[in-house]
């Protein structure tokens, strides 16, 4: 059981300072892109309120929640690997 | 400092080979010959044992260990030891020890009648530190002669390479775009003059 738990809080802070990381890489390189829109497009809108829209827009999107396979890429790649072993 | 550099370089890929040897996954095909079960004291090579069998008291010196020998298609033999890998490392998951030794049991064999098997195994065989490949899978085959391809190596490889790879471009990015101007922008201070860091440093 010890060995369980350990497994699993380390994985998860690991995981976590991967999703962390990841989250952040993801929003600079979305307001990246939505600035060089900006130039190119030359909207009415000034380029902060362009930006702060495109970001709060990237911040409800399926997109965003892709980063959440993260954690259950790994899970599920445990449960397969239990089950090969094991019981097939 | 080119032979430092170097001699850094080829440990660190040295390194790197030897953990993913180990770690992987490889098939021997192979006749089992016998399976039995010892007593194992873990001393200098406890690094090459895993633990007690999960759910079990793991805090014990020394436990039994099953072991199951073959006779390899090249007619080396090869002993291997069969262990729970449990939750640790390496991540095979593997709780099916006595399982799997009642299945090496059966498939048995003589050199008059060969029932040949392929052992999927991770780790080494080393004589002088009485160290065992942990075996994790055995499966009848046809004969001596099958080719097993090693997808899941094959695939673990190229996702790890992927991974580095756009890991180290996006630094190589960063470094360029951040790193390398700021450097360049300190240089130039100290180079012009009337910083605090050339009022200590710089020549006068």
């Amino acid at each position: 059981m010890f060995a369980m738990a350990r497994l699993f809080i380390i994985g998860f802070l690991v995981l976590t300072v991967v999703y962390i990381s990841l989250s952040l890489y993801s929003r600079a390189v979305r307001r990246g892109k939505l600035e060089a829109e900006w130039e190119e497009t030359q909207p009415p809108l000034p380029k902060d309120t362009f930006v702060d829209n495109g970001l709060q827009e990237y911040d409800g999107s399926l997109r965003r929640k892709l980063i959440l396979g993260v954690y259950i890429v790994p899970f599920t790649l445990m449960c397969v690997i239990i089950y090969l072993t094991n019981f097939y | 400092m080119t032979y430092v550099k170097w001699t850094v370089i080829v440990v660190f890929w040295a390194c790197v080979f030897a953990f993913l040897h180990y770690t992987l996954p490889q098939h021997d095909i192979a006749r089992v010959t016998d399976t039995y079960e010892k007593r194992v004291d873990p001393g200098e090579n406890r690094w090459f044992w895993a633990q007690a069998d999960v759910g079990s008291d793991g805090t014990l010196q020394n436990r039994d260990v099953f072991f199951i020998q073959t006779r390899r298609a090249n007619d080396s033999v090869m002993v291997f030891r069969n262990e729970d890998t449990g939750w640790s490392w390496p991540p095979y998951f593997k709780f099916d020890t006595s399982n799997l030794q009642a299945e090496a049991a059966d498939l048995r064999s003589t050199a008059d009648a060969p029932q040949w098997v392929a052992i999927k195994h991770y780790g080494w065989r080393n004589e002088l530190l009485s160290v065992f490949p942990n075996a994790i899978s055995v499966r009848p085959v046809e004969g001596p002669d099958v080719r097993i391809i090693p997808w899941v190596n094959i695939l673990i490889l190229l996702t790890l390479a992927a991974v580095f790879w756009a890991i180290w471009v996006r630094w190589r990015r960063f470094r360029a775009a951040r790193i390398d101007p700021a450097l360049d922008a300190v240089g130039d201070k100290i180079d012009d003059g009337g910083s605090w860091f050339k009022k200590r440093f710089g020549k006068s």
